[in-house]
């Protein structure tokens, strides 16, 4: 069956070191003023609460892009973006976040042959679950101020690889955010 | 000089409003659309010297803006600021009208490239 979805897609460039690329530079555009993300080599899951932001890709190759922040680093990740030093509004978080997994997915989306349209963010408090039809095709661990950020890169076809574990939904007790 | 940005995120036009200054355009009036239907009534309103407009957007996207605009026989300079930068997008958008396509990430460079035949 993997065989199969392998052969019905044209290959694609999305991996791991494409989606770094996508990540650094838009870190370089709008978050030169704080410290560097800093990649980890080793897979890192995040244990407790979290905010996780998705944009899906439609059409024939669907697919799905996440960022899982911890929840103590949304907040900070928020307003790095704004560049905004005082208290930001729920909504402010879940716009920035949104807008980060959009800017992300909208370039993986480029690496993708035939892709359908590009969905609107969606932001949770819960991790994402995937389905068995998808693939992890890139995965990127980073930390920034003691905050892990995973972005990954779930695609329609393809061999799945080795560090594809299943992801648990974790849901937060309560949508109000913390510092 | 008046331009106007139209995009469902408060924090996107912020950023779209913060490189525009960083581009040198710190004397153009900024007004705001959330959607592309404000977009047209904005534009309606307010006659901005330019738009620059997200694509995916609820309600009615940057490119049923633009479409939604000529169609009005309103030729208002427009360019897209986006996270879809294939040249299938870039071709949509010119062909639709619009004079360019501006990718997130972007710089304060790559606006004032982009704007300077319109706004100098």
């Amino acid at each position: 069956m993997t065989q199969e979805l392998t052969q019905a897609f044209e290959p694609d460039a999305v991996e791991d070191e494409a989606l770094f690329q996508i990540v650094d530079q838009m870190w370089a555009s709008y978050f030169s003023h704080v410290e560097p993300l800093l990649p980890s080599f080793e897979r890192h899951d995040i244990t407790g609460e979290v905010m996780c932001a998705s944009v899906g890709i439609a059409g024939s190759r669907p697919g799905l892009v996440t960022v899982v922040v911890e929840a103590t680093g949304a907040r900070p990740v928020s307003a790095a973006l704004l560049q905004e030093d005082g208290d930001l509004l729920d909504e402010d978080v879940y716009d920035s976040l949104g807008e980060i997994a959009n800017i992300v997915g909208g370039n993986i989306k480029a690496l993708v042959p035939d892709a359908g349209a590009l969905g609107l963010p969606a932001v949770a408090t819960a991790k994402p679950l995937h389905g068995s039809s998808g693939r992890l095709a890139a995965r990127l661990d980073v930390s920034w101020q003691g905050h892990w950020i995973t972005f990954e890169v779930w695609l329609a076809g393809g061999a799945p690889r080795q560090d594809a574990a299943p992801a648990v939904s974790r849901t937060a007790p309560d949508e109000t955010l913390e510092d | 000089m008046k331009a106007l940005v139209v995009d469902d995120s408060r924090v996107m036009r912020q950023i779209v409003i913060r490189t525009l200054r960083q581009a040198g355009y710190d004397w153009v009036d900024v007004v705001q659309a959330e959607n592309g239907v404000e977009g047209l009534a904005s534009v309606k309103a307010e006659n901005p010297d330019i738009v620059l407009s997200d694509w995916n957007m609820p309600e009615a996207t940057g490119i049923e803006l633009l479409q939604n605009l000529r169609g009005s026989g309103l030729d208002v300079p427009f360019g897209f600021v986006t996270s879809e930068g294939s040249e299938e997008m870039r071709e949509k958008a010119a062909a639709a009208g619009a004079l360019f396509l501006i990718a997130k990430p972007f710089t304060p460079e790559a606006f004032a490239e982009a704007l300077k035949p319109v706004l100098g």
